[in-house]
């Protein structure tokens, strides 16, 4: 790492605020009244919300006729809302997690709410395969490795689709322990803070009696070091598994070995978008632009195009792969994909995710909120649509061509789909109202990081922990970021 | 966290030095070790670097304790496939299960289960033990009151019932590496 003041990295934490100038711009949205600018949004997902409870309570109903799925189509927007939704999930393990171990310090002002983000996904993905088996309250146990009221028949550990109730239901729950777990000491701070009594009494049993003791904090950053570790390979199996759903049958375009690590890029390409999303609105709301700075959203757009070009490398081999396969199935699949009745599908998808980010080559672009606003519902868009064409122009036109048929999406559908639109932007509301939205200790933490002033007495240490006269132990990883 | 019965003449009291920086508790906690003076714990808002080296705390175990839950949790997941899938005895039976007359025990088909169950019991075990280790849990309550080490004060804890407490020389020691605050705190419980 560089040294202290360079004159090429930015500060991660702009005006160099003192640190209780920190803990109060974070706890200020807690602390007061929710405006009504956050009234009038929460209105409008809750009301989202209350639209898809109607849909699913329909569904649930009258059953999943109600859809607009046939029998050449039998995964359409569920499974490609579910697959959207775990891909959103994706970044904020990403930030939290891989760009812990690569010490990426300016992931500390977004990492909070973008594990909240995580869960908030997981809990709307994980709705779509419940609600999809027309009768949840079988199909999910039919899950659970135990046997069960048809003798003692277990379920099939060769299947993808137990893999991915394993892969789903561990990544919720580890990244749930995760978040809970950084959560802690910023608990403990609100709790230091609460004048109100049953406000005091939440925090107090919220924060497991932190008191931020060094001896709690050297167990405490290995353990999160290591729930980092654990992470990082976990959310790369997650959509790993989610791609074998599909890669492993054998249904033209769907069969390819290059599906795993396409799902991946893909996911964190649509999950970063998502955090863009939230952050753009979070950080204006809540006056919070001095910890969340151009340079996080910069840092992020760069991501997207990387990631953007990643997937546009994928839909291209698959291309190419169709053809030297000398498969003429898939051959057929991939034209009828790009050219066929629902290639406008395909179009959409192409320009939202590889020549739209392109822009973000240019620093003004990348350094506009207004073009990182649009371009990152464009990518969210593009993103969705490849789930879409994965899923149905591989399915709508198989082998037999009497069985061709089309998909039109019942309003049960779409109002299902905002339905999850609404329960994640309302929790999303929800939480920044009720936990601090970012780390306190860990901005704290790197506040000094390429100050100018605050390394001038002692410049030729470590930029990192801003720890100065003292040499790291060797064996100590960067902790607490 | 050590235990104090064993103090009995001490006053139930504990000398606290305040700190408005973190590279000044650093400091303050290297020179009262040197000093021979028995440091309790430190405080702090947020995990400082090197604090422990200056505190002299031995490296966390808990990697040990993650490697045995993943352990434990792929072997789990080892029985839990094997024996559901292919094991049949006279006795003792899992229901292997004839699906396209793929193999009963097919190792790579169990990699993700057994990789997804190492990962659940390593992440969640490490968490509840380090809780359990640290007796956090809803209801306790922190060991002292120091005002403002949530926020942005940093304090070291002497202890004054231990060998070596010397007040006159914790306060000069304090007071030379630009304590704000010098004080005395008594345990919460």
């Amino acid at each position: 790492m560089s040294a202290p003041a360079s004159h090429l990295r930015q500060p991660l934490v702009l005006g160099n605020p003192a640190y209780a100038q920190i803990t109060n711009d974070v706890l200020k949205p807690m602390e007061t009244l929710p405006s009504k600018l956050w009234w009038a949004t929460f209105a409008v997902t809750a009301s989202w919300l209350a639209i898809g409870l109607v849909a699913i309570g329909w569904q649930q109903y009258e059953g999943i006729g109600t859809w607009g799925l046939n029998k050449t189509i039998g995964w359409g927007f569920d499974i490609t809302n579910f697959v959207f939704w775990v891909g959103i999930g994706h970044a904020g393990t990403l930030i939290s997690a891989i760009l812990f171990l690569f010490r990426q310090k300016w992931r500390t002002s977004i990492n909070r709410s973008a594990e909240a983000m995580t869960l908030f996904a997981v809990i709307c993905a994980a709705l779509f395969p419940l609600i999809h088996m027309g009768r949840p309250w079988f199909g999910a146990l039919w899950f659970i490795p135990a046997p069960n009221l048809r003798g003692p028949l277990w379920t099939n550990f060769r299947s993808p689709l137990i893999w991915d109730f394993f892969a789903i239901s561990t990544y919720f729950t580890i990244s749930a322990v995760f978040w809970y777990i950084g959560l802690i000491p910023d608990l403990a701070t609100v709790r230091d803070r609460a004048k109100h009594p049953i406000r005091k009494a939440i925090y107090s049993a919220l924060s497991l009696g932190w008191s931020g003791a060094n001896k709690h904090w050297v167990h405490y950053e290995t353990v999160y070091m290591l729930l980092a570790g654990l992470s990082t390979p976990l959310v790369l199996s997650v959509h790993t598994i989610v791609s074998t759903d599909f890669a492993t049958s054998v249904i033209p375009g769907w069969h390819t070995t290059i599906f795993p690590p396409y799902f991946v890029a893909g996911a964190i390409f649509s999950g970063f978008a998502m955090v863009l999303t939230l952050l753009l609105i979070a950080r204006k709301v809540m006056n919070i632009e001095h910890l969340i700075t151009i340079k996080h959203l910069e840092n992020m757009c760069l991501i997207i195009t990387a990631t953007g070009m990643m997937v546009g490398l994928a839909y291209m081999t698959e291309f190419f792969i169709a053809w030297y396969s000398g498969s003429n199935y898939e051959g057929f699949t991939f034209v009828n994909r790009a050219f066929g009745p629902m290639g406008w599908s395909y179009w959409i998808m192409f320009s939202c995710n590889v020549i739209s980010p392109q822009v973000f080559w240019f620093k003004k672009a990348r350094t506009n909120v207004v073009v990182i606003f649009v371009m990152s519902i464009v990518v969210n868009i593009g993103m969705w649509f490849e789930r879409f064409v994965i899923i149905v122009t591989s399915l709508h036109r198989d082998y037999l061509p009497s069985s061709w048929a089309m998909y039109s999406p019942t309003w049960v559908e779409f109002t299902t789909l905002l339905g999850t639109f609404g329960l994640f932007f309302s929790a999303f509301l929800v939480f920044t109202r009720v936990l601090p939205a970012i780390a306190i200790a860990e901005v704290k933490s790197i506040k000094k990081f390429a100050q100018p002033k605050a390394h001038t007495a002692h410049g030729d240490d470590h930029a990192a922990g801003g720890v100065p006269g003292l040499a790291h132990a060797p064996a100590a990883p960067e902790k607490g970021v | 966290m050590s235990s104090h019965a064993d103090a009995p003449a001490a006053p139930d009291k504990y000398l606290v030095g305040y700190f408005v920086e973190d590279d000044e508790i650093v400091a303050a906690t290297k020179a009262s070790r040197q000093a021979g003076l028995p440091i309790y714990d430190c405080y702090t808002p947020f995990p400082v670097h090197g604090l422990e080296a200056a505190q002299g705390l031995p490296r966390s175990w808990m990697t040990y304790a993650c490697f045995l839950l993943a352990l434990t949790g792929f072997l789990s997941s080892m029985f839990l496939q094997s024996y559901t899938q292919a094991i049949e005895t006279p006795m003792w039976s899992g229901w292997p299960l004839n699906v396209g007359g793929k193999p009963f025990w097919p190792l790579t088909a169990f990699v993700p289960v057994l990789f997804e169950l190492a990962v659940l019991f390593a992440g969640v075990g490490t968490a509840l033990t380090l809780l359990a280790f640290l007796r956090l849990y809803p209801g306790q309550k922190p060991k002292f009151t120091l005002p403002g080490t949530t926020d942005d004060r940093f304090a070291i804890v002497l202890d004054t019932g231990a060998s070596g407490f010397d007040e006159n020389k914790a306060r000069e020691v304090f007071g030379r590496h630009g304590a704000s605050e010098i004080s005395w705190v008594a345990p919460n419980r």
